[in-house]
């Protein structure tokens, strides 16, 4: 699968790395300057751009991507970044990672989330499943 | 009017004190609690801390009631969040938001939310103060291609036709002031002394008008 990692997080290293070497096409759009090439080094492509342009996703391969998932600190970005995603590329899964618990409910169709990752939510989940 | 504004700087400030002194009811949400400081002594309006991009947050504010939302946070992508979710989720009939980066231009557009690019806006004043000085520009189109201009016509160009301003693709005259009365005048018209004329003028071409304006045709 052609998959797209937007994050200059550990978390979203982490997923392009493990997919990387599960033998997925894995391209890495770090928002943090001055890590590409240590990302390069283990094998991924990556490059360092703002993903709310347009030019960016698509010098990733957006158009031609399975699936994308935004994994920026920042709620916002992850929304907007979604959206292009979805509207503009038309990315078949889009997924999105919450970092406050309180941006929850936005992260759903409306703004191209296929789905969630929200970690404060699923361990308070786990710990009291009917909240 | 109840206008909600995002972020408690130096714009935001300055607007939810011009709102409240004009009588508007104002709710300001700012994510420093500190910032509630910076608002004048007599402000009547509210305070709300917290995100601006989350609904609870929005709802304290009052979103539901508001006329108007302004985002003028110093980011560009919870600006663009608040303001959709104010417009679509809040059906807040007026949204206007802050663009910083002009990079993130067509984003707004994409989503239909109106901007005041600080940015843009900053550079097209400095151009129009350094450029084009004696021609004061009413109205500036698109990123400042375009531009409508009124100028005064100078004793010497009187009797001269108001074709001979007209260069295609240039410069157009589109209106005629005389006397106090407005008309939209004939291309053989001749001017005189005290006319003003308005232009629709291409920004490359504004150098061009001075010229004409200065007597100089070649």
């Amino acid at each position: 699968m052609r998959i797209i990692v937007i994050g200059g997080t550990g978390l979203a290293e982490q997923v392009a790395d493990a997919l990387h070497r599960a033998g997925d096409e894995v391209t890495v759009i770090d928002t943090e300057p001055g890590r590409e090439s240590a990302l390069a080094k283990v094998g991924l492509r990556a490059i360092y751009g703002d993903a709310l342009v347009s030019s960016t996703l698509e010098a990733a391969g957006a158009l031609k991507a399975d699936v994308l998932v935004a994994c920026t600190r920042s709620d916002e970005d992850n929304l907007l970044i979604s959206l292009l995603a979805k509207k503009r590329f038309n990315v078949p899964r889009v997924i999105a990672r919450v970092n406050d618990p309180a941006s929850d409910e936005l992260f759903n169709q409306s703004w191209g989330v296929d789905a969630l990752v929200s970690p404060a939510t699923s361990l308070v989940s786990m710990i009291r499943p009917e909240s | 009017m109840h206008v909600v504004i995002t972020g408690c700087g130096r714009t935001g400030r300055a607007l939810a004190t011009r709102l409240d002194a004009e009588g508007d009811e104002v709710t300001v949400i700012e994510l420093d609690e500190t910032a509630q400081r910076g608002l004048p002594a007599g402000f009547r309006g509210r305070f709300v801390p917290g995100n601006g991009i989350h609904p609870r947050v929005l709802e304290a504010a009052g979103i539901a009631q508001a006329e108007a939302f302004v985002a003028l946070t110093p980011n560009d992508s919870a600006n663009i969040v608040s303001a959709r979710v104010a417009r679509d989720t809040y059906r807040v009939p007026h949204v206007l938001a802050r663009l910083h980066d002009p990079a993130h231009a067509a984003v707004y557009t994409e989503l239909g939310i109106a901007t005041v690019g600080s940015v843009q806006t900053t550079v097209n004043r400095l151009i129009q103060l350094l450029h084009h000085r004696t021609l004061e520009p009413h109205q500036i189109f698109g990123n400042g291609e375009t531009l409508l201009v009124r100028s005064r016509i100078p004793d010497y160009l009187a009797g001269r036709r108001v074709a001979e301003f007209n260069v295609p693709g240039e410069i157009g005259v589109v209106e005629l002031s005389r006397a106090g009365h407005s008309s939209i005048p004939e291309p053989s018209a001749p001017l005189q002394d005290g006319d003003v004329l308005s232009f629709i003028v291409a920004a490359v071409s504004l150098g061009r008008l001075r010229s004409f304006l200065g007597g100089k045709w070649s």
